[in-house]
């Protein structure tokens, strides 16, 4: 799921300084879990804003926020709430936020949370960066564990000097990765694997900004 | 001689380090370098060393050059992608400077940019092979270049990593790839050390002991809370204790001079990069009391 942050709380006050009223969108799925843009949140940001002296036109917590074409349906009942405000929050992720922003293009739209990373939720509100979404997976080459990801450097072919004991340079918080890789190789044996030399990384497998449209992809198959 | 002749020649050759400075006044470094003009097989140049942003290591290669030492060119993977790599190489070849130590490089987050995007698009094992294609006549996708490079390439590696094992095959690799030297982290036991150079005699590659200078009781101790893969034994820092505060940087010099004796004199590896840290004054005093000047 996406993990996201509540912003510094000076700073939204800071964007929105100019604004009176306002229209919240929170979202049920990835937002909810990370305690960012669910009910609780919403109503937290309703308080706040209230003793700020701004005004709350009305607010919703979207089911998927990144979902144009649903959440288009679904705020069509709060046309007037949204008409009537100055302005609109989303406490989603960046992309619910531009969700917004194209809906409703006449009308400023801003962010509440900083949108971190694709995480794995380890335990209740615990969550973990395991893929980095680059576009073409080495996965198969690595006992499964992403040294894209979990090595800071991203090295491809084993560990750095810095590697310490199992941890890695960068932090003592973080398991090397290549050490991680390493044992799992060897618990799996599939030790000689992690012989081979991996090429440079294809970084135009991720070409920003990406799209994917399967639609196109059938009608084109069924030709 | 040039630093591959060096080796071929057979002696037992010897390397130090020089920093560039941040900023502009390069006095200093100058004169360390003008001490150690005809004394090294070659001069390492360190890439912005600990991610901390200082003068580029082509452009002190090539006033080193011009004053008549041997450059090593070091090269990070850290602040640049594969182009830029390549054309840096490029460039450095027409300059004349004929040695490179690839490395992956440490992070930002070690230096004084730690907001600063890190690089890593290859890292050491590849940029060796991109190396060796410059060497080629080719570039790393395969396109024929106008003129090839001739460098003679070397890396690093940790003999005291801990696990080993993935360090030794990393090693490997960089073999494969085409290192040709390697210079390891800073060793200071020497039976230790002898286990890997056991190991590193399997593949036809030429090994630079690390000799870093202690300067006192208190470096050592901090290196081994806090450099990954170095580890001073405790009769080392017992000793330049003894030597009480005045004399603990000449204890270090009388170490540092005994393990390259040592390394020599034993013919367990083909010679020492040794890395004074702020003290490069000392590398001839080292060089002295080792019996190499
Ligand atoms: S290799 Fe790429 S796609 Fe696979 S887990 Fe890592 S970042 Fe994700
Ligand atoms: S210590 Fe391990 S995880 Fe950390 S940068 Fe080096 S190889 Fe990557």
């Amino acid at each position: 799921m996406i993990i996201t942050a509540k912003r510094d709380l000076q700073e939204l006050m800071e964007n929105i300084k100019n604004y009176k009223s306002f229209f919240l969108i929170g979202c049920s799925e990835c937002a909810s879990l990370c305690a960012t843009g669910g009910e609780p949140e919403l109503k937290a940001m309703k308080e706040t804003l209230d003793a700020e002296g701004k005004k709350i036109t009305g607010s919703f917590v979207a089911k998927t926020g990144c979902q144009v074409l649903g959440t288009k349906v679904e705020l069509k009942p709060f046309k007037d709430a949204i008409a009537e405000a100055d302005c609109i929050l989303v406490m989603s992720c960046g992309a619910g936020t531009q969700t917004a922003v194209e809906l409703y293009e006449d009308k400023p739209v801003y962010p509440t949370n900083d949108t971190l990373f694709l995480g794995n939720m380890t335990r209740l509100q615990m969550f973990d960066e395991r893929c980095s979404l680059c576009g073409k997976c080495i996965l198969d080459k690595t006992g499964g564990i992403c040294p894209v990801t979990a090595c800071p450097k991203g090295l491809l072919n084993g560990p750095c000097g810095g590697t310490n004991e199992g941890k890695c340079e960068v932090s003592p918080d973080i398991e090397c990765a290549w050490v991680r890789i390493y044992n799992r190789m060897k618990r799996i044996n599939k030790l000689e694997d992690m012989r081979e030399i991996a090429k440079p990384k294809d970084w135009s497998a991720h070409k920003k900004p990406m799209k994917l449209n399967i639609r196109e992809k059938k009608e084109e198959a069924k030709k | 001689m040039s630093f591959k002749n060096a080796f071929d020649s057979g002696k037992f050759v010897v390397t130090a380090e020089v920093g560039p400075p941040k900023g502009t006044d390069i006095k200093e470094m100058l004169h360390h370098a003008e001490m150690l003009k005809g004394k090294l097989d070659a001069v390492n140049v360190t890439d912005n060393q600990s991610a901390v942003m200082r003068i580029c290591s082509m452009a002190i290669c090539k006033l080193l050059l011009d004053m008549g030492l041997e450059p090593i060119l070091q090269m990070t993977c850290r602040d640049r992608n594969r182009i830029g790599l390549q054309s840096d190489l490029l460039g450095a070849s027409v300059l004349g400077i004929k040695n490179v130590l690839c490395m992956t490089g440490d992070h930002p987050n070690a230096g004084d940019h730690k907001e600063a995007k890190p690089v890593y698009d290859v890292e050491s094992v590849q940029l060796l092979g991109i190396v060796n294609s410059l060497n080629n006549g080719k570039d790393m996708m395969g396109n024929e270049m106008k003129g090839s490079t001739n460098f003679f390439q070397g890396a690093v590696v940790t003999p005291e990593a801990n696990p080993v094992e993935p360090q030794l095959m990393k090693f490997e690799k960089k073999v494969k790839t085409g290192a040709k030297f390697f210079q390891t982290q800073a060793i200071y036991d020497i039976e230790k050390f002898k286990e890997f150079v056991k190991f590193a005699r399997k593949f036809p590659v030429k090994i630079l002991a690390g000799i870093v200078l202690l300067k006192s009781a208190g470096m050592a101790n901090y290196m081994n809370k806090f450099v990954p893969g170095i580890r001073v034994p405790q009769d080392l820092i017992d000793e330049i204790k003894a030597a009480g505060k005045e004399g603990a940087l000449d204890a270090g010099i009388k170490i540092a001079a005994r393990h390259i004796k040592q390394l020599k004199d034993e013919k367990i590896c083909d010679g020492v990069h040794i890395m004074a840290i702020g003290a490069e004054d000392k590398v001839p005093a080292i060089m002295e009391r080792a019996g190499l000047l």
